[in-house]
């Protein structure tokens, strides 16, 4: 009798995962289609802008209960380039992004809220040389869809905006020694495939 | 004057400078050049250059460039110690402080695992810095010094420290180019005056123990943060800036004889000697820079 109980439990259990797992698709970035920009005002001067070609991570989204949704992503600090090598060279080093010593950007969601039906605010601890910030991002998921050349891929497109610092992170003569910033702009577009 | 301190040629060069003169007018008129006093008043220019270029001290230190400030107070502390203290262990206690400032600093590019030519250069740069440091600590001071002997550790340092800066500089780390060069002035600015005494028929005055440690300590370390973690240094330039602390053991010994019989020619010939790595260092750095010999954030 215990036995059946315990097995009427654990399928019960199981199935509520299942149906909780159907409303939850996995998403994984998709680097050829990833664009992570930034831009930064330029001492007296202008708007530099800059880009990170090396990104991945992955995306959990909910559409049943967006709270449930998530992301982690990955950008590769060696893969900067802003048009212009000498700074490209100067933004790896250990006056700003420190590539040697910390190789990777990363992003982890702690917080997802939905605004309406496409957009949403996703809240994360965005890590740079070593030190973590509470970042929160504007999203919008702009399409999701089948390929119409395989019907084996689907996909899913995001936008994203947000604001830093350089002050908040290891970086901090960005502004006062280099006229860098100090508030970064970020803008993002990427597709993700699904899994 | 906000805009005057803003200008980086006066943070890095010239205002250091003029405190590197006053601090040496200081040991000639006010205070004995081994007072603990003029220790601190060393240790207090050091922090002001780290904590003008590096910022404020982040807490805890996640990056290298963090660390510099704790290192550069951890050499003032050591250097603070009583001068029989550090006389008989200073060699030991300086294979340790560096031993364990390279592993502090470097120890994620260690982990890192990708042993490249600038991973190698850079463990040359620690195990050399930490070799010519033990050595110039190690020599003792003549009961009548010749006249370049209170010339001889101050001249490593600056050399260290100017070829270091433009390496750093031309090799994508500013920061600590900046800091380099602050260290070279302050330096300089001491050597001067120091000269000026001599050519007047005085005695230059010698660092103490307690000065040479943390001046020592504060260049090399950053030099070595350099090493490990600027992408451009060029690998050969590093490791030439390190040798200025071992040209000071050969100055003492075997190259001795290169050095004039006259009085005023003496500490400038063993200058000369001591920074012949450094000038080459620096050439190298021009010649193979990346970029070319453009300084400065593009």
């Amino acid at each position: 009798m215990r036995t059946r109980k315990l097995i009427a439990a654990l399928a019960f259990a199981g199935a509520s995962i299942l149906v909780a797992a159907a409303h939850a698709d996995n998403y994984e970035i998709d680097g050829q289609h990833a664009w992570v920009t930034f831009t930064i005002k330029h001492g007296i001067y202008g708007i530099a802008h800059g880009q990170f070609d090396g990104v991945k991570g992955a995306i959990v989204m909910d559409k049943a209960d967006v709270s449930k949704s998530s992301v982690k992503a990955e950008l590769d600090v060696a893969s900067i380039h802003t048009a212009f090598d000498q700074r490209d060279s100067d933004l790896k080093g250990p006056d700003f992004f420190n590539a040697a010593e910390f190789p990777t950007i990363s992003f982890e969601s702690t917080k997802v809220e939905k605004v309406d039906d496409k957009t949403g605010k996703v809240t994360g601890n965005l890590t740079i040389s070593g030190v973590s910030k509470e970042v929160t991002l504007d999203v919008k998921l702009l399409n999701e869809a089948q390929a119409p050349w395989d019907a084996t891929l689907t996909k899913a497109a995001f936008s994203a905006t947000g604001k830093v610092s350089t002050a908040d992170f290891p970086m901090a003569k960005a502004a006062d020694g280099f006229g860098l910033g100090p508030e970064v702009e970020i803008a993002i577009d990427l597709e993700a495939v699904k899994k | 004057m906000s805009a005057l301190l803003g200008n980086p040629m006066v943070t890095t060069a010239a205002l250091p400078l003029l405190l590197g003169i006053a601090l040496a007018l200081a040991a000639r008129f006010v205070l004995p050049a081994a007072s603990p006093v003029l220790t601190l008043l060393w240790a207090a220019l050091l922090l002001f250059f780290y904590w003008d270029t590096l910022g404020p001290p982040g807490m805890p230190p996640a990056a290298a460039s963090q660390k510099l400030i704790y290192l550069a107070f951890a050499g003032i502390v050591i250097g603070l110690l009583p001068e029989r203290v550090l006389g008989r262990a200073t060699s030991l206690l300086a294979v340790i402080v560096f031993a364990a400032a390279f592993l502090w600093l470097g120890w994620r590019r260690l982990a890192g695992g990708s042993l490249d030519l600038q991973l190698i250069a850079a463990l040359a740069v620690g195990l050399l810095t930490l070799i010519g440091a033990a050595m110039v600590v190690a020599q003792e001071a003549s009961p009548s010094p010749s006249a370049e002997e209170p010339f001889l550790a101050p001249a490593a340092v600056l050399a260290l420290s100017l070829a270091g800066a433009i390496v750093s500089v031309l090799g994508a780390s500013i920061v600590t180019g900046q800091l380099l060069g602050s260290l070279a002035a302050l330096v300089g600015g001491w050597c001067l005056v120091q000269y000026v005494v001599m050519l007047r028929g005085g005695a230059a005055a010698a660092w103490s123990r307690g000065v040479e440690f943390l001046l020592l300590y504060a260049a090399a370390t950053v030099l070595v943060q350099v090493a490990l973690l600027a992408p451009k240094a060029n690998p050969a330039a590093l490791i030439l800036s390190s040798l200025p602390l071992h040209v000071v053991a050969l100055v003492c010994g075997p190259l001795q004889n290169l050095l004039p019989g006259a009085r005023p020619l003496r500490p400038l010939v063993a200058g000369i000697l001591i920074a012949v790595p450094a000038i080459l260092a620096i050439v190298t750095a021009i010649v193979w820079a990346p970029h070319g010999a453009a300084l400065g954030f593009s």
